[in-house]
Order: C-alpha cells, then structure tokens, then sequence
C-alpha cells in the first residue's frame, strides 16, 4: 500500500489539472471578445501584397483597410467562417494562412498526421520486433559469477573502487577501512 | 593583372587539388597505400589554402573598392562603413558560395589535424567525401557564379548591399547560418565513410557525435541570430514567423537533436544503428535542401534577396546526395545489425524512440508545410499558402509533447524503469504542474492552451532542477558545498549534466515563446504631439518627428515618452531610414525596451511632416525569456561538446572490465554499487572501453543498465550514503 502511494498522488493531481483545463476549455468559447475574434481571422489572412505576413501584423494600408472589414462583418453578425470565405471570394485561396480542411488541401493536414501515427506503429512493430529477439544473455546473475574464484572477486572489487575514485573523488570508499 | 584574377586562378586551382584529393583518397582507402592517403591529407589542406586566397581576394577587391568586379559592383558602394564592406562578402549569392566553400575547407582542415583520433579506416573516405562535396560548390563558383567575373567597364561607384542587409545583424546571422548548413557535411562524411569501410563502431560513434554536437550548436546559434535579427528589423513584433526559409534552417536542426539523442541508445545498447544513419543524411540533405531553396526561390519569403540560375545545379546535387546515400544504405543493411534486444517501452530507450518520433514528426509537418504550395501548384495547378496557422495547429501540440518528454525521459532508466519509482520521481514535478495549472487562471490567464503549455513547462522545470538537485545533494552529503557540488556535477558529467542545461534552456524559451505567442498586446494608432496611446498598462506619449540625414542616408524618427504609473520610464525614438539607391526600401529602425521581462516594441510605420506619426506597439510579455534560454542551450551545447581530458581516456585492462562488470551486476540488488558504476560510465569507463570492443565488456556493459536508477541521485537517496559496503 505504501508502495503504491505516488501513484496515488499523481492520479489526484493529472485529475485536478484535467478538471481545470476542461472547465476552461468549456467556458473560453462563450466570453471571447470582439477585438480577439478579429485578431483571430485577421491572422489567419495573408496579407496580399506583403512577404509572408499576415493581415494581423502588416502595418500596411491595406491589411489595416481589411481589418476594418473583418471588424465591421464580425459586428453585422457573420461567423469567423463566413468572413475568411469573405475574403477567399475575391482574393482566391492563396489568402488563407492555412489549407481548408476540404479536397486537395485536406492532404496538407493528413499525410503529416497519417505518418506520425505510422511511425507510433512502427515503433510499437519494431519493439515487439527486439522484444522477441532471442535473448543472448540471461539475467542470472549469480551464475555469471559462479566461476569466478573468491580472491579474484576481491581484486576485481577492489579494482573497480579504484577506478571510480579515481574518475570521481567522491567515490573514494570512505568506509572500507571497516573491513 | 586584378586582385580578382587571382581569385579566379585560385579557384581554379582548389578545384584541381580538390578533384585530385577525392581521386587520390579513394586509390589509396582502396589499394591501403598509405602514402596516397598522406598525400590526400596534404592535397586537401592545399585546397584550404587556395579558398583563403581566392576569399582574401574578393575581401581585398571589396576594400579597394575594385567596381570593375561585377560582384563588388552589385553588393557595395563608397558611402559603406567599411564592416558592411566586409560583411557584403556573403552579401550576394556568389560570395555565400566561396564562403560555403571556404568554411567547408577549413572544417576538413581541422578534420585532418584531429584525425589522429578517428579510426585510420575511415579517413581517406571522410576526406573524399568532403572534397566531393567542395568540388561541387568549385564547380558552381567556377563556371556558374563566379564572383570575379568582371564588368568591360568599371563603374565609378557601386550599387550597394540591400538596405534590409545594412544591420550588425548581418554581421553575425549569415555567416553563422551558412556555417551550419556547411557543418552538417562532416558527420554526413562520416556516415558515408562508415557505410564504405562497414565500420560503424564506438569510435566512429564518438567521432561523429562531437561533430554533430558541434553542428548542432552552430545551427543553433545562427537560428537564434535569425530570430533576433528578424524580431529587431522586420517589424511584426514577432521573431520566428515560420517562412520557407526559416523552416528550410530549422529542418536540418530537427533532424541533427534527433540524432543526438538516438545516437545514445546506439552507444549504450548497440541499436538504432541503421536509423541514426538515416538521419545524418536527412540532416545534410535537408542543409542542401536548404541553401536551395533560398538560392532558387522556388518559394516566396522575406529572405528573397538572391534568386539565380545555381537552383538546377543544387536540385541536381541533391538528387545525387540521397541516391547515392540510398543505394550505399541499402548495400549495408544486411550488417547493421542491432546488438541488443529491447526490454521495456518504459525505459530511456523507449522514451529517446518517442522522442525521435516527435522531433522527426515536427520535421516532416515543416518539409510538407513548405513544400505543399509546389506540390498543389503542380498537381492542381492551384495557387495556395501554407503559414504559421498551419504549423501552429501541427507542430504546437508536437513541441508540448516534446516538452513533457524531456522531463520524464530523464527520470528513466535504460533497459527499464521500475514503475514505483518512476512514480515517487514524478511528484514532485507533477505537484508543480498542478500549481501552475491552478495558480495561472487565478492571476487571469483564461487561454486553456497556454495554461497547458505552462503547466507542461513547469513540470519539466521542476523534473530538471529536482535532477540537478538530488545529484547535488549526495555530494553535498559527501563534503562538498552545494556551490561546488553544482560544478562539480557539470564538470564530472559533461554529457549529462550539459544536456539538462540544454533542456532547461530549451523550456525557457518556449516559456518566452508561448508568452510572446499568447499574450501579446498590439495598438495602431496615428498620433498627433501630446497625444497619449494607452497599452496594457504603459502610456505612450507623442511629441513629435525629427528628419536627419548623414551620408547615404536619410531617416526619420519619432520621438516619444514610455510612462507607467505616473512615471516616466524613457525617450524613445523609433524610425524609418532610406538609403541611397533603395529609396522605395526604407529600413525600420525598431525602438524595443524591455522592462523586466516585458518588451514594449514600438515601430514607426507611416509619418506625416513633423507632427503626425502613425506607430504601432506590440507589448511582448517573456519575450527576454526566448534569448535567455537560447544563450543557455548554447552553454549546454559547449559543455557536453567540451572535450574530456586527455588523462581520462586511457586504456585500462580488459579482462578487469569483463568480469568486474559482471561483478557490477551481481550488487544489481544494491543500488549503491550500480549507482557508481553507472555513473561511472558516463565518464571514463565509456570512454576507455568503447574504444575496445570486448564483447564481454558489452555483454556486462547492459547489464549494468539493469537497475532502477542507475545514477548518482538514487545512489545517495535510496541507499544512502553510509551504506557503501558490499565492496
């Protein structure tokens, strides 16, 4: 039972933690603001006329003219969707920051995605893989010992006293005087 | 006769010795006549020589101002302080080759003076593989771009470096970069030479690993450069905006921390030999793929200062590069072997594979973001853009995972970890992950996303420092003072203890990234004087424009005050300068002020005569955090890559190892014994006896692995340290 304390302790905590985070998830989409949603679309824009920044952070006229435009569309009521559709309308596809989740692009999202699962598989494949290999050594290791004369075991403790002192001063053996 | 003739010649002949090198190299690895191999080593220095004559000359025809060389011409003028002269060197696209071309021989030089410590086998193969490399980049500068071509007539004056280009910036972030990408060619040399002799033991191992290392830091320190640079000129109050070009440098540090890590289970238990491979090639593939990219401009970015014909000529390279790599992999599979067999997903080596996983997982998502846009284009014949939106969605989740594995993966042992105490080692760190998951909503932080990457960070924080600690404490509890026993855990534990700083800076700057990322304000206004603009919590007053000229220049700057409470903090002055030539390009000149570890970043982006200005400000929270833990990872990368005294590598009995590891493993109950030698290991004893491949050394050599915690921490706290005895 004491052993299994710990494991105890950090399930309370990943449940306490995992409350607090589903209970922010819940209620962060309700009370998102005017300013943060057009940041939002704003950012996920590419600013036409500059190099590689979005409509979020190009101090250009143009970008601050399209944010107007997001801002005013949000306030008439549209949803985020609605307006980066907006802008695909008349800018063509190459605005939006990332691919549509749709068709062709939906490539874009999965091969990445399809292979990190793949390579999960792999790795699960090629661990079976070792773990079956034939063993070379057994874990025995009173039998490793077994033929190894007892003053020659003496020497060799010794010796790998030595050594370790001498890599690391702290493992000077202290105590071995009490032999 | 020119300074620029001379560089032609020597270029010509670098290309030659560089050519015989690779000949002569290969003859004599083949024939064993070792005198061609001595030759080759002398030939290839010969080939660092010409490059240093042919670049004095391009510096000399720069500082002469010598406009009859094309180049000098397109890249400089008379009004450039004479740094930017220099710095205009690498400026251009053909002067980034030479410079390619020269580090890439002095590297091979420094190879040839260390290669006393490298197996003789695989010598003359590295050395032909480098100067096989050289001689393509010779080849392009010879006939493709050539950097000393001269104009019939010189012009008086030169047109002058990109105004973007004329920032101390320049002075440090290209040469580092192009070193990096250069730097991933040895340990490729490496991999190449292993593959050719079949010799891809612990020798070739550590070689190869402090070479990476090396690279590793380089890359490093020009992706920070470029961030800084970018966050200092650009003017989008970020630093890291995931263009093609950015990505194409990142991509090649993915794959070399991968190989990093994985080369430790290699070293340790004898497996993965044939992915570690893969990603040394993937490394210097993707450092060709890289200069390619900005050389070609297959793809649009803000790095778009050079585009030219050399993009064929590198697709063609690299086209060579992964064939040839393939088909000698291919020819060595059957002999890469693992030598171990695998225990438990729970273990080091299971978490460096999940590692892996992750790292090379973010590596692809970047390759396949970056060259989506082709691929739609050619396919579908539909024009599109991938950006940070995407990267954020894919990688983000990847780097919290990557963040929480450096934390656990640490606390495990090899082979495998007893459950039990893998969960005693993980309270603590999970208690501070549960403070900062609740602390944080309490002090306003609503975003649930950055509550989780907080935590995350937190966690592996506490996990690192608690390392740090409990190490520290056993020798405190032997004597030393915690001061001293901080230093001495470094000094004595290079690789690991170098490694955790790495860590710890690696989770400072995502602290500072996810920040940055998430709570940074930003405000346009148009500002007449006396009017204040107000951003989370710091006043910016107006006063007015000063217009100023020196020469060559010409620049604009608002002057304004940053006030908090009631106080004035400072004058700012951010501005807009137009150089002579580029007056449509004007620079900005960013006024950034950090105030703890807040930045207020204040950019002038339109202004009207003398009394109207048009600002834009970003507050940057933990922004300071992202180069704090960038310059910690460097001093991590320098301490594990910090050579091991001479002393430390001798050679001990051999037959002491076999039975006195086995010996090890008998006290696999007792901890302490294991503790030391396990320890141990990281120091000398790897050292010493990788270099002798005693199977029974290896054999023992696993099995000390066989304990809990085979480190200095649970030698001191489970044992404690009185009970030394069974020695």
């Amino acid at each position: 039972m004491k052993q299994k304390r710990p494991l105890f302790l950090i399930l309370a905590l990943v449940a306490v933690i995992g409350a607090i985070w589903s209970f922010m998830i819940l209620s962060a989409a309700r009370n998102a603001t005017l300013d943060q949603r057009v940041q939002d679309v704003a950012s996920q824009l590419k600013c036409p006329i500059c190099q590689g920044e979005s409509v979020a952070d190009s101090p250009s006229q143009l970008a601050q003219q399209m944010r107007g435009v997001i801002r005013q569309q949000l306030q008439s009521g549209r949803s985020d969707q609605q307006v980066i559709q907006y802008f695909v309308d008349r800018y063509g596809q190459q605005i939006v920051w990332s691919p549509p989740w749709q068709g062709f692009m939906l490539l874009a999202w999965l091969v990445p995605i399809a292979l990190l699962l793949g390579g999960v598989g792999m790795i699960i494949i090629v661990m079976r893989d070792w773990h079956a290999a034939p063993r070379v050594e057994t874990n025995d290791d009173d039998a490793d010992l077994a033929g190894i004369d007892e003053n020659e075991l003496q020497h060799y403790r010794g010796q790998i006293e030595k050594e370790l002192a001498e890599s690391d001063p702290i493992f000077t053996p202290r105590r071995m005087e009490a032999h | 006769m020119y300074f620029s003739d001379v560089g032609t010649i020597a270029l010509i002949l670098a290309l030659g010795f560089a050519v015989y090198t690779v000949v002569i190299a290969v003859l004599g690895a083949k024939r064993g006549i070792t005198a061609l191999v001595a030759s080759a080593k002398r030939s290839s220095l010969t080939v660092t020589f010409f490059l240093l004559v042919a670049a004095s000359a391009l510096v000399v025809s720069f500082l002469i101002h010598d406009f009859g060389v094309s180049y000098v011409r397109q890249e400089s003028n008379l009004a450039m302080p004479w740094y930017f002269i220099l710095s205009a060197f690498y400026g251009g696209q053909e002067g980034s080759l030479l410079y390619w071309a020269l580090m890439l021989s002095i590297f091979s030089a420094i190879f040839i003076f260390t290669s006393r410590r490298v197996p003789q086998a695989l010598v003359p193969y590295v050395v032909a593989t480098l100067m096989s490399i050289e001689v393509f980049f010779l080849i392009i500068l010879a006939i493709v771009s050539n950097p000393f071509v001269r104009l019939p007539v010189a012009p008086p004056d030169g047109q002058g470096l990109n105004p973007l280009l004329m920032d101390p910036g320049m002075l440090v972030h290209p040469p580092m970069l192009l070193m990096g990408y250069m730097s991933f060619s040895v340990p490729f040399a490496f991999a190449v030479a292993a593959m050719i002799t079949g010799k891809l033991n612990s020798d070739w191992l550590r070689s190869i690993r402090r070479w990476m290392l090396a690279a590793w830091s380089i890359q490093t320190t020009g992706l920070l450069l470029g961030a800084w640079w970018a966050y200092h000129v650009l003017g989008w109050g970020g630093y890291w905006g995931w263009d093609p070009v950015e990505n194409a440098a990142l991509l090649p540090w993915l794959t070399a921390t991968a190989f990093l890590h994985s080369t430790m289970v290699q070293e340790r238990r004898g497996m993965l030999k044939v992915w570690n491979l893969a990603l040394v090639i993937a490394s210097f593939a993707l450092s060709i793929f890289g200069t390619f990219e900005v050389r070609s401009g297959i793809i649009s970015s803000v790095h778009s200062f050079a585009y030219s014909a050399v993009g064929p000529y590198f697709l063609t390279f690299l086209a060579i590069i992964v064939v040839f790599s393939i088909g000698l992999f291919l020819y060595r599979l059957p002999t890469l072997r693992s030598e171990q067999e695998f225990d438990s997903v729970i273990s080091r080596e299971g978490a460096f594979l999940f590692n892996n996983l992750l790292l090379v997982g973010v590596a692809f998502a970047t390759f396949w973001g970056t060259i989506f846009p082709i691929l739609s284009e050619a396919v579908r014949r539909q024009t599109m853009t991938v950006g940070p939106p995407f990267y954020d969605h894919v990688n983000g989740p990847l780097f919290v995972l990557l963040l929480l594995a450096m934390g656990v993966g640490p606390l495990l042992a090899w082979r495998r970890t007893s459950t039990s105490v893998l969960w005693r080692n993980l309270v603590v760190p999970a208690v501070a992950a549960a403070a900062c998951a609740i602390v944080l909503p309490l002090l306003g932080v609503s975003n649930v996303w950055a509550n989780i990457a907080f935590a995350v960070c937190s966690f592996t924080v506490t996990a690192i420092i608690y390392e740090f600690w409990r190490g520290m404490r056993v020798r405190h509890d032997h004597g030393e003072s915690y001061f001293l026993a901080f230093n001495m855990l470094i000094v004595r534990y290079r690789r690991r203890y170098g490694g955790y700083l790495v860590h710890l800076g690696l989770v400072l700057l995502a602290v500072g990234v996810i920040g940055s990322n998430f709570f940074q304000v930003e405000r346009d206004a148009v500002l007449k004087p006396g009017q204040t603009l107000n951003v989370a919590g710091y006043q910016l007053t107006y006063l007015g424009n000063i217009a100023y000229a020196t020469p060559g220049v010409d620049a604009v700057t608002a002057q304004l005050q940053i006030w908090q409470d009631g106080r004035l903090l400072r004058y700012i002055y951010p501005g807009r300068q137009f150089y002579r030539n580029f007056e449509n390009q004007p620079t900005s000149q960013i006024s950034i002020s950090t105030f703890g570890l807040t930045d207020v970043y204040v950019f002038l982006a339109d202004w009207q005569g003398a009394a109207s200005a048009t600002i834009r400000v970003f507050i940057n929270p933990l922004t300071s955090l992202v180069w704090l833990g960038g310059l910690l990872m460097l001093v991590g990368g320098i301490i594990c890559w910090w050579p091991e005294r001479r002393s430390r590598l001798r050679m001990p009995a051999k037959e002491t190892y076999a039975k006195g590891t086995a010996l090890a493993n008998k006290g696999h109950g007792d901890r302490s014994v294991e503790a030391g030698v396990g320890q141990r290991r990281e120091g000398t004893l790897v050292a010493s006896c990788l270099g002798d491949r005693d199977p029974a050394w290896e054999a023992g050599n696993a099995r000390v692995g066989v304990t809990e915690r085979n480190d200095l921490a649970s030698y001191g706290q489970d044992t404690g340290a009185s009970e030394e005895p069974t020695l």
